[in-house]
């Protein structure tokens, strides 16, 4: 079918272009009354460009890129060569989402609910009224009541000192959907979340992480460096991902299976005695423990379990000895174990270990502790808030609830619950979509609904703007100037900065500058006493460079270069824990041990299969599926089907494209197939960008399902997260 | 005087699409309108599966059917061997359309005729085309065919590459490297 078939409602007409790009325009203004098309286009080429360096938000990585305006327009964006997370590229995403800043959906000024409706207000009547409203319920329920939820940007820790200078202490991160399982795993086994070394490895297996899918763009950049050098690359995952095209081998693991396939990997290396000895002896504790436990999981056994032959266990085991430590299994992000089984923490724990066996941690060529910029504080000049004196209601960090949870994220899909009891009455989403990205909508919506106040600070009104008391309409990222970003970490810590690109179109602020007002609207402003600029020349200042430079590069190298080995981690006996006395105390398994899936789909039912999801290269979340430029390219190629393995389908009476009926214990919804040769035959996968449900996204709206909908709520014990792939779904033929 | 050519690595290739959206921000493109598409291919059965994404666009066809076929003479060689439509001459017959054996060309909402054009505006400045830059994995490389010493004729001569339907005689200039 022709590309434009799909898309009639997306034409933009030549005159409406025209119109927008004179709008932004300053001292070269063209409209079409004055120049045809061809005139037009040859002036575009012929104009100059002014760029700016900055960095992108189409994601969590906040890639480095320059962007160039042409005409007063925003044109393109290019990767900036210098920025250690993307060196020089950028993904569609960042090509994409830069259009959103033109699109006409966006908010342009700040909204108070009025009904089923929102009526515009000024912000001084927004924040007065907010600021009214928060006071009154503080002084009823108590600064606990209060929450702040965002997917982290530079700016999150000026969130969390509004929510510590109001006396809250729920700040929470999108963590407990996203990652919390890994980074408990490797905290606990080596004392802190650990990169990779990509380029230098010469053997990468990889265990459910996607760069090439769920992108990040150095990643495999280096995995490319690596291969032109020779290194291989294994990729365990039910799916044939994206990163599986780079790769030498593909292993269609059995979903949440990993654990097994790990345990069996280690039982090889410890048999066949391939670890590393003098790092076993040196730094780790409880080998011996390990051993006792390791012996019940040869690879035969394990071969039962995942699915994975017995001898191709042996053979990478034995393979990756060969070239310790220059050898690693990728440190893991969401896929696989970030926050999907009940065994996550356990697979966590396990990959961690298997990469210590190898001798690898923080070698060349293996797991390495990147170097991340320390920034100043603001105090003396600016005094920091006193750290509130009541725990966190969600049970981060407290024994007999969620004992490993990290209390920097918080648990945030337990909000509605704590919602519904009426423990949080009011709350901030920011720069969050949690109607759409939390489990079990039905019940997020809830108990976000049962808040006393909600107010939404985003730049589009998503699901979670749309059911909000007030709306403040954040500047696009190319509109405002941000605070100072540490993200891009490396073998040398960087620090990067966002800027102004372009002048805000609407009646919209920074997010930082809103921060800073309703602090002095709410009573703190004693610790809000300064703007973004001063905020950036304090937390400058330790580092040596100074404010221009940075606004001149968009990223600069800071500090020291990273030195191989170690001498103590952050572990209670400063060394890798293959044994943890910790875990033993708090009544989890102090070695890894195996653990089933807390649900399977049933062998014999024809129906019945797992639902895993995981992202394409084009969409963020729920963020970028409302943006013509990437929805385009889903439609184009078809990509908002669901997953199946072809012999399944057939089974089942389908043929490719076909509709199918999905249904769990939570929810159902209707989607079409793609059979494929490229997926285990006991799960189905979903892309995750869609299933937008908020009327005002109208590119987006009703287009594709999103998992969260079949997903119920769950907490696993460890650290409270969502066990995403805990999902059994019944298909059949719509 | 140069000759431009374009190498594709299809191996690397991972069906990202970001050359795609960097090519329509640097043409000015709308949102369904692209000048390089992807072929998926899929191969063999599970578990021993493959599968390839192969990046299309306008070949540069040393012998291009488009340019024969044009009764306007819009669409054209230049000498550098870059083809190119001029949208003046171009009256909107499609004949172009119907020639091309890469699928390759658009309709754009203006009326006329277009595809990739190498660039060649950015390229006579000394850049390089946007769908080589962006590209995470380094798909492609472009450079000068007549430069013996060029990164793109060095490689040309080292490995195997194949242009794309070689056997209908249009003689592209990218040259594709097998998966
Ligand atoms: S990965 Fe893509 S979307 Fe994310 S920050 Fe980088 S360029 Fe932007
Ligand atoms: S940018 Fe590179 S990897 Fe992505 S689709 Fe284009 S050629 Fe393929």
């Amino acid at each position: 079918m022709a590309e434009h078939d799909y898309l009639k409602g997306l034409k933009i007409s030549r005159r409406s272009f025209l119109k927008a790009s004179a709008m932004g325009a300053g001292a070269f203004v063209l409209s079409h009354e004055l120049l045809d098309f061809k005139s037009w286009v040859h002036a575009q080429t012929e104009a100059p460009v002014i760029t700016f360096p900055t960095f992108c938000n189409g994601c969590g990585n906040r890639c480095g890129i320059i962007a160039s305006v042409k005409n007063g327009r925003l044109w393109k964006i290019e990767g900036n060569p210098e920025a250690n997370g993307n060196l020089g590229v950028v993904c569609p995403k960042g090509h994409g989402y830069l259009h959103d800043l033109y699109n006409p959906q966006r908010l342009k000024s700040p909204l108070k609910r009025a009904g089923d409706k929102f009526e515009p207000i000024s912000w001084e009547q927004a924040y007065k009224e907010i600021s009214e409203k928060i006071n009154l319920i503080l002084m009823d329920k108590g600064p606990q009541s209060l929450f702040w939820v965002n997917y982290p940007q530079s700016n999150h820790q000026y969130a969390l000192r509004l929510m510590h200078a109001l006396g809250s202490p729920h700040y929470f991160t999108h963590g407990s959907t996203c990652y919390t399982a890994r980074n408990a795993g490797w905290v606990t086994t080596v004392g802190q979340l650990p990169s990779n070394d990509l380029s230098n490895a010469q053997y990468i297996l990889i265990i459910g992480r996607n760069p090439a899918g769920g992108i990040n763009l150095g990643q495999v950049k280096c995995i490319v460096e690596a291969k032109g050098k020779g290194a291989k690359l294994v990729v365990l995952d039910p799916r044939h991902s994206e990163t599986a095209i780079l790769a030498d081998e593909w292993l269609p693991i059995k979903p949440g299976t990993d654990l097994a396939f790990l345990l069996g990997f280690i039982n090889v290396l410890v048999k066949e005695e391939l670890y590393d000895k003098k790092i076993v002896s040196e730094k780790t504790v409880g080998f011996k423990q390990l051993v006792e436990e390791i012996v019940n999981y040869p690879p035969e056994w394990v071969e039962k379990i995942c699915e994975i032959p017995a001898k191709t266990i042996t053979r990478i085991a034995r393979d990756m000895a060969q070239v310790k430590p220059k050898a690693l299994i990728h440190r893991g992000y969401h896929g696989a174990f970030g926050a999907q089984y009940l065994n996550s923490f356990q697979t966590a724990r396990a990959l961690a270990i298997a990469n210590s066996l190898l001798g690898n941690i923080n070698r060349k060529g293996g797991i390495y502790f990147a170097k991340s910029a320390l920034l100043g504080e603001l105090q003396p000049k600016h005094p920091a808030p006193e750290f509130p004196k009541m725990g966190k209601l969600d049970g981060t960090g407290v024994p007999g609830r969620y004992p490993l949870g990290s209390y920097g994220d918080g648990i945030a899909h337990a909000i509605p619950e704590l919602a519904l009891r009426g423990e949080l009455k009011a709350g901030f989403v920011y720069h969050n979509n949690p109607l759409r990205t939390n489990p079990n909508p039905k019940r997020v919506m809830a108990g976000y609904k049962k808040l006393e106040l909600l107010v939404v600070i985003d730049t589009v009104l998503s699901e979670t703007a749309s059911i909000a008391h007030y709306v403040l309409p954040e500047s696009f990222y190319l509109e405002r100037d941000e605070a100072l970003d540490t993200k891009h970490s490396g073998k040398r810590a960087q620090v990067s900065i966002q800027q102004q690109v372009v002048k805000p179109l609407y009646n919209t602020r920074p997010g930082t500058q809103i921060i800073i007002e309703l602090a002095k609207h709410l009573g703190v402003e004693k610790y809000f006493n300064f703007n973004i600029e001063e905020a950036n020349q304090l937390r400058l200042k330790p580092l040596g460079v100074t404010l221009g430079d940075l606004k001149a590069r968009g990223v600069l190298f800071v500090g020291e270069n990273w030195k191989e080995g170690f001498d103590k981690l952050e572990t209670p006996s400063g060394k890798v824990e293959l044994y943890s006395e910790t875990l033993k105390k708090l009544g989890f398994p102090p070695v890894p041990k195996w653990e089933e899936p807390f649900v399977s789909p049933d062998p014999r039912d024809p129906h019945s299969f797992r639902l895993l999801h995981g992202k394409q290269a084009i969409h963020t979340h729920s963020m970028t599926a409302n943006q013509p430029y990437l929805m385009a390219i889903s439609h184009r190629y078809d990509m908002i089907r669901l997953w199946m393995n072809r012999l399944r389908g057939s089974q089942l009476g389908l043929k490719d494209g076909d509709w199918v009926k999905i249904k769990s214990t939570v929810g159902e919804g209707k989607v079409r197939v793609r059979l494929t040769e490229g997926l285990h035959p006991s799960c189905v996968w979903l892309p995750s960008g869609y299933g937008i449900f908020s009327k005002h996204l109208n590119t987006a709206y009703d287009i594709g399902l999103n998992y969260n909908d079949f997903l119920p709520t769950y907490f696993d014990p460890t650290v409270g997260h969502s066990m995403s792939s805990e999902i059994v779904v019944n298909v059949t033929k719509a | 005087m140069a000759r431009y050519g374009m190498v594709i690595d299809e191996s690397k290739c991972v069906g990202c699409n970001a050359c795609r959206v960097a090519c329509q921000n640097q043409n000015n493109l709308a949102p369904y309108e692209a000048y390089n598409h992807l072929e998926e291919r899929e191969y063999g059965a599970f578990p021993n599966y493959n599968r390839e994404f192969l990046p299309v666009q306008c070949q540069h066809c040393d012998n291009p059917p488009c340019v024969r076929v044009c009764p306007t003479g819009a669409s054209h060689k230049r000498k550098d061997g870059v083809v190119l439509v001029n949208e003046d001459k171009c009256i909107g017959c499609k004949y172009c359309i119907a020639a091309c054996p890469y699928n390759v060309r658009i309709i754009k909402k203006e009326g006329y005729i277009e595809k990739c054009r190498f660039c060649i505006e950015f390229v006579e400045k000394g850049e390089t085309p946007a769908c080589v830059t962006t590209c995470m994995t380094g798909v492609r490389m472009f450079g000068n065919l007549d430069d013996p010493n060029s990164e793109i004729s060095r490689f040309i001569t080292k490995h195997k590459l194949k242009q794309f339907k070689a056997e209908i005689n249009t003689q592209p200039r990218i040259y594709y490297r097998k998966a």
